[in-house]
């Protein structure tokens, strides 16, 4: 709270210089957490005394907790002691020169989800200079959207610039000891992005190709901040159809959404980290806390989510529906294959008058996968009218694969509809032989039966999106039948 | 809330009623499962399966009676008493009054072709552990043994009453039954709760229940105990090749009631079908836990549970069913309805799938609501008060499972017990 304004200037103009991708080859730190750990990140990146605070509260909460063990997953105990908790992106020396020197597997898959060139070398990691005429789509964007007011930067950035907003609202949603991989993210967080829409205004673009770009290296513990003001509106994609190659095993990222009065917020995920390989080696540990907070009346969050990467997912968006009149939505796919196991679903809180919620998940195991839903319908005493109708729906495809639901309600007022429905199937034999018999192969025939089962899921991802998930589906199936 | 039960009990005390028991058969290891006991305690809600539910009362009472001697005489009203609750229902009764078996047992003869023995002069173990059947194992007076022999079809049903009465002090019952039904037997079985008296109360019950390969029971339990007393029951169910289940269970009495069913699929071409209807009303606490393994295929499970609440009381259901590696062919399918009359009023549902096997067929349904106001309104409209209208519908909610009622000739006693909790239910209304 005590930084003066000039020498936030000053830390201001010191980051422009870099541009995005700065150079921090210097700032790795050797594995291990402690306060000077906490203090270390800080300090490289400049943050304000109350910054610091909060970091290390959060951390000495993370001392106290213990990691949650009630996931349906398993994984060998994670060593806190052996991360090391800023880790250097790779430097451009290190990086593949052109797209020549890119795996060919890689660019196949880019191939089949119809990625357009000029992103594939910035996916593949191609150092910076390589990559065409980024820098200007970027500038393009940002112009467009401060006209408009939008905040729209880094989580660094956001610090430095804007404080007291995000000393407002860091931490609202999604408090530092809310669980054990929030709090440890709140006390070690990279980065991330901040997102403020002002009073009234409606986000002149989706806040997606400018990210996908923007985005390459998110770092491991990914802090995200959207806020959006009375009677605005942004629509806000994150994460990426390409394949995403990260050294790092373990993420835990956090996303707090605030939405005022009238406001609403429409976050979309598509996650494709990687997900080991078919024996089950390696893969992205994803321990993600999405929270939005739906604070004024007549609000609205929405969360669409396509999973398909992750060696192990465990995440839950949730909706806490405060104001009267708001609503809540959750449309989700995860799939699972080979040896991935998901542990994924929501919560939505109703707590304000006349609040309506939607869930509807849909969940596709193949070969050794399991794949949980989970999910919370609270419905508070004073709650009154609450409205919720849950769908969710298991495909299996293999006999080795499990699929499983565990949703909890828990209402408390007598004037709640809540309503829940699941079905656990696999992809029946006649439907196979319909499609074979009219000239589809095995393959096409799966990907289209299990495109269907996702429609109403994809309808809800804006429209180049949904291309991209479907054809994303059909690659991360591949080989799970036949 | 208090997390652990096990503080709260004199262990001393614990050891000595222990101790004092005589022994039931050779095998019962009354010290092993105490030691079990000791060392896990009561459930506490830290556990998943106890999240809803705290089991302070029963604690309490646990505590007081252990502290006044860990006695349980039988009043000598409760035989008249006994009679007038079995007196309309037309079965061959067993009465266990405050944990001990009343009268002689009706079968011991082998009349009807079954066979009814003291647990203590049986030669079966019983082998539920979990922290409640271990401390109804340790403190157990006596238990019965069921045997349909093989082919066996008696004509009427068993009915075991349960039946508790405390005027003053604090009492535990402890009750258990091992019921084996033999290849090709069939029987029907009544299990009856039912308590009364201003002391505290709890009961806990342990029943084991295999059937063997074409065998087939038709089981209804109702509660209607003293809506301040409290009950825990477990019914670990084991089903054969080709072999049915069919349940019914009825709640709607008891200040705390808990009640676990388990039922493991271990032969293909067996059959579940169990349902429930739960009516709880202020200060009631009513959880019923299922749990199903489909250990092998095919095999179907088919649940439906209902339950009406109204007043300052809470009511759960968690329904589990697990399909495991290589149940192919399992058709499981879990419903729960409930209907949330009044302010106060809570239900915590959780329908659970776990699935291991991909030729299945699973689904599961929950609904929390209220009375259908177009339907109120149309009997409304054709001049019928508010309050019956509301009778009529709340009735037609519960009779849509009643009509399941395995054992038809209880329909009439099950259609009077559920009129007159719902009249008590409506009258508080009005009051």
């Amino acid at each position: 709270m005590s930084t003066e304004p000039e020498n936030i200037e000053s830390l201001v103009n010191q980051r422009y210089k870099h541009g995005f991708i700065t150079d921090i080859e210097t700032d790795a730190l050797p594995p291990g957490l402690d306060e000077d750990v906490v203090r270390a990140i800080s300090a490289r990146k400049n943050e304000p005394d109350w910054m610091l605070e909060w970091r290390l509260r959060a951390y000495r909460q993370w001392l106290a907790m213990r990691e949650p063990e009630w996931a349906h997953v398993h994984y060998p105990p994670i060593d806190y002691q052996e991360i090391s908790y800023f880790a250097a992106p790779k430097s451009d020396a290190d990086r593949p020169k052109s797209l020549d020197e890119v795996d060919p597997k890689l660019l196949e898959t880019y191939d089949k989800l119809g990625i357009p060139l000029h992103e594939r070398a910035r996916l593949a990691g191609v150092a910076v200079d390589a990559v065409f005429d980024s820098v200007s789509v970027t500038t393009t964007f940002k112009d467009k959207l401060s006209e408009a007011g939008v905040i729209f930067c880094s989580f660094s950035e956001a610090v430095e610039n804007h404080p007291e907003l995000v000393e407002k609202y860091l931490g609202s949603v999604v408090p530092q000891r809310d669980n054990f991989f929030a709090a440890l993210n709140s006390a070690v967080f990279s980065d991330g992005s901040f997102v403020y829409v002002p009073k009234g205004v409606r986000c002149p673009m989706e806040l997606s190709t400018y990210f996908r770009i923007n985005a390459a290296n998110t770092g491991q513990f990914e802090r995200t901040l959207i806020v959006a003001d009375e009677g605005s509106y942004v629509s806000y994609l994150e994460g990426c159809t390409a394949p995403m190659r990260d050294e790092n095993q373990l993420h835990a990222a956090v996303v707090e959404l605030v939405a005022l009065k009238d406001a609403e917020i429409k976050y979309s995920t598509v996650q494709n980290w990687y997900p080991g390989d078919e024996n089950g080696k390696g893969g992205i540990y994803n321990f993600v806390t999405k929270r939005g907070d739906c604070r004024g009346a007549n609000s609205k969050i929405s969360w669409t989510q396509v999973e398909t990467g992750s060696a192990i997912t465990w995440k839950y968006p949730s909706c806490i529906l405060r104001g009267d009149n708001s609503t809540g939505e959750f449309y989700s796919v995860a799939v699972a294959n080979n040896f991935q196991q998901a542990d994924t679903g929501t919560k939505m809180i109703h707590i304000g008058r006349n609040t309506s919620s939607t869930i509807v998940s849909k969940g596709i195991s193949a070969g050794k996968a399991q794949n949980a839903y989970r999910g919370l319908v609270k419905v508070m005493p004073q709650a009154h009218d609450a409205r919720n109708y849950t769908q969710c729906d298991s495909l299996l495809i293999g006999k080795e694969c499990g699929a499983h639901t565990f949703p909890y309600m828990e209402i408390k007022n007598p004037g709640a509809h809540v309503e829940h429905e699941a079905t656990t199937s696999k992809i029946s034999a006649n439907q196979l032989f319909y499609c074979r018999q009219r000239g589809i192969s095995e393959e096409d025939a799966v990907n289209m039966i299990v495109n269907g089962f996702c429609k109403e899921v994809f309808n809800e991802l804006p429209m180049e999106f949904a291309v991209e998930a479907q054809a994303l589906l059909n690659v991360s199936l591949e080989g799970a039948v036949g | 809330m208090r997390p652990d039960g096990l503080a709260a009990l004199p262990k001393q005390a614990l050891e000595t009623a222990v101790s004092a028991r005589s022994p039931l058969t050779p095998d019962l290891p009354r010290q092993a499962a105490l030691a079990r006991f000791l060392k896990r305690g009561f459930p506490s809600t830290r556990a998943e399966d106890w999240k809803y539910t705290d089991l302070s009362a029963a604690i309490d009472v646990t505590r007081d009676w252990l502290a006044a001697g860990a006695v349980s005489g039988i009043p000598d009203s409760l035989a008249d008493d006994a009679a007038a609750l079995t007196g309309n229902i037309d079965a061959s009764w067993v009465v266990v009054g405050n944990g001990q078996i009343v009268g002689d047992l009706p079968a011991e003869s082998g009349k009807d072709g079954i066979v009814v023995e003291r647990l203590s002069r049986a030669a079966v173990e019983p082998s539920i552990e979990q922290p409640l059947a271990d401390l109804n194992a340790a403190l157990l007076t006596d238990g019965l043994h069921v045997r349909v022999p093989k082919g066996a079809r008696p004509s009427r049903p068993l009915g075991i009453l349960y039946l508790d009465q405390t005027d003053e002090d604090p009492l535990v019952s402890l009750q258990r039954a091992v019921i084996d039904v033999e290849a090709g037997a069939q029987i029907a079985v009544i299990e009856y709760h039912a308590s009364k008296g201003r002391g505290g109360h709890y009961s806990n019950t342990q029943v084991e229940l295999s059937v063997g390969d074409g065998g087939s029971i038709d089981y209804v339990r109702l509660q209607n105990r003293d809506r301040a007393h409290s009950q825990t029951q477990r019914l670990g169910v084991t089903l054969a090749r080709d072999s049915a289940f069919r349940h019914f269970a009825l709640d709607l009495g008891g200040a705390l009631t808990r009640n676990d069913l388990t039922i493991d699929i271990a032969g293909p071409g067996a059959e579940a079908r169990f349902d429930g209807l739960y009516i709880a009303g202020d200060g009631q606490h009513i959880d019923n836990h299922t749990r199903v393994d489909h250990r092998v295929g095919p095999a179907r499970s088919a649940q439906e549970y209902r339950g009406i609440l109204r007043g300052q009381c809470r009511a759960v259901w968690n329904g589990k069913a697990i399909v495991h590696e290589g149940a192919d062919g399992t058709d499981a399918v879990q419903g729960n309805h409930n209907l949330l009359l009044s302010e106060g009023a809570e239900i915590d549902a959780k329908p659970e799938l776990e699935i291991y096997a991909d030729d299945v067929k699973c689904a599961h349904g929950t609904t929390v609501g209220q009375l259908d106001e177009s339907a109120l309104f149309y009997l409304r409209s054709r001049g019928i008060g508010p309050s019956d209208a509301q009778r009529i519908l709340t009735h037609a909610f519960a009779a849509s499972i009643v009509r399941e009622l395995p054992i038809g000739r209880l329909s009439d006693a099950v259609n009077t017990l559920i009129d007159r909790r719902l009249g008590d239910s409506l009258a508080m209304e009005s009051a």
